[in-house]
């Protein structure tokens, strides 16, 4: 009994410190590890603590400083793209909120903002959240939607189809197929216009024209690991 | 001499029978008289039971700890922890566990956000990319799946010049660029998508879907 009372203090001894070292590490030391020198690490700290004061994650915007400095961008810039993502972010977590999502979870608010910085206005934003009703779908169904409106089909269309998607219960795997099919669609030479329309007449589940299968000439550049396609073959490349 | 204490440090040397160098007569005759003081006084001191000592650690032998002590004193009190080597390397990975399980805040997340998605279906899709650059000496995919470190993932030049390289990424929006003899920042022409990043450049965009990538 005694020899376990002092492992269990010596483990205490050892654990205190560690849980709060991990702790400690914030953001600035995550970036510094990163190679990001310490006066921008800092200046990057307190933009996004203040940001987290307002609600936003500051998770994403680490991210962005991170992706700066990997693209040499001047420490000047790194800051102001910081500073402009958290507004953006702000501005995106009010659309969620008003989507009827009390504490949004941080991955939908950057999916949002992302959204919006695609070009997707609040209202859209807010189209797609109450479509999905949970954020589990909502970050998905809106990295669809921008990802939709950047192929050029414009948010209008793109807030449509992946809301069209969603009441008609598409699965996740036919939302996020959906701007794979796009991509085939124009690359088969049709107008955003008639790809829309195919998509909302169902045609866009990843099953029709989307060269997945073999047989249709078109063949996927990855595949699922283990997975055949309809043919009942592996997928090669 | 000191004013408080009426000897020198002469007499101080003289009274605790350290050599000393001179001592006037005056003080020396003083030092004598307050140190047979000393002995008359001690000598009228009642005689110490030499069992004293022992009755008086026996008691503080028998004296319970005190168990209800604050838990700094607790901690601040040295002590000796005896532990068995072998609980060494367990104590080490239980530490590792603590650090990898502790909170990081919002930000403290590893996991790109752009790779929510995945988070919600636990699938992986290999991807493969590719780029045709005849000139390049070196080709690599920097992006949100690889916390955009270049040189994370090299691509392989074909004999006609197609760079290529196959990674597995979760199911989920991603964003990457190219980056070319490891300067130079391209899109994919082949993306999904393109964005503003930002920076005055284009990231491009694949969104991952359980069923694969599929690319003209």
């Amino acid at each position: 009994m005694n020899r376990l009372r002092r492992s269990a203090i010596a483990a205490g001894l050892l654990l205190v410190p560690a849980v709060l070292a991990a702790q400690g590490a914030g953001i600035e030391g995550r970036l510094q590890t990163r190679g990001l020198p310490a006066s921008l690490a800092h200046r990057v700290a307190v933009v996004a603590t203040a940001a987290a004061a307002r609600g936003v994650p500051d998770g994403p915007l680490a991210d962005k400083a991170i992706e700066g400095w990997a693209k040499q961008v001047p420490p000047d810039r790194i800051v102001v793209a910081v500073q402009h993502f958290a507004d953006q972010m702000a501005s995106a977590r009010t659309a969620v909120i008003d989507a009827g999502i009390e504490s949004p979870p941080g991955p939908v608010i950057a999916a949002a903002a992302e959204a919006m910085r695609s070009g997707m206005r609040a209202d859209q934003v807010r189209s797609v959240v109450q479509a999905a009703g949970e954020g589990a779908v909502a970050a998905p169904g809106l990295s669809v939607a921008a990802a939709l409106s950047a192929q050029g089909l414009g948010s209008d269309q793109a807030t449509k189809i992946v809301v069209g998607a969603m009441h008609s219960h598409r699965s996740m795997a036919d939302l996020l197929d959906l701007p794979s099919v796009a991509r085939v669609m124009h690359d088969q030479g049709m107008s955003p216009g008639d790809i829309e329309h195919r998509m909302m007449n169902g045609d866009g589940d990843g099953d029709q024209g989307s060269g997945r299968s073999g047989d249709r000439g078109d063949r996927p550049s990855s595949v699922p690991p283990g997975t055949h396609d309809h043919d009942g073959h592996s997928h090669d490349r | 001499m000191t004013e408080w204490d009426g000897f020198s440090a002469d007499a101080h040397r003289y009274l605790d029978g350290e050599p000393f160098e001179e001592l006037s007569g005056t003080e020396l005759a003083a030092a004598d008289r307050l140190a047979a003081e000393v002995r008359d006084y001690a000598a009228r001191l009642a005689p110490v039971d030499p069992a004293l000592d022992e009755r008086v650690m026996t008691a503080v032998r028998r004296r319970a700890p005190a168990r209800r002590r604050s838990g700094l004193a607790w901690l601040m009190a040295p002590r000796t922890v005896k532990l068995r080597p072998v609980w060494v390397p367990v104590l080490a990975a239980a530490a590792a566990l603590v650090v990898w399980l502790a909170p990081r805040g919002n930000g403290g997340s590893p996991v790109p956000v752009a790779a929510a998605p995945a988070r919600a279906s636990a699938d992986t899709v290999f991807v493969r990319f590719e780029l045709e650059a005849p000139q390049a000496r070196s080709v690599s995919v920097a992006g949100s799946f690889n916390g955009w470190q270049v040189g994370a993932l090299t691509m392989v030049r074909d004999a006609r010049g197609v760079w290529s390289a196959t990674a597995p990424l979760p199911v989920g929006e991603h964003r990457y660029e190219f980056v070319i003899d490891g300067t130079r920042w391209v899109p994919d022409p082949t993306a999904h998508a393109e964005v503003d990043d930002g920076f005055g450049g284009r990231n491009s965009v694949i969104v991952v879907g359980p069923k694969g990538l599929v690319r003209s």
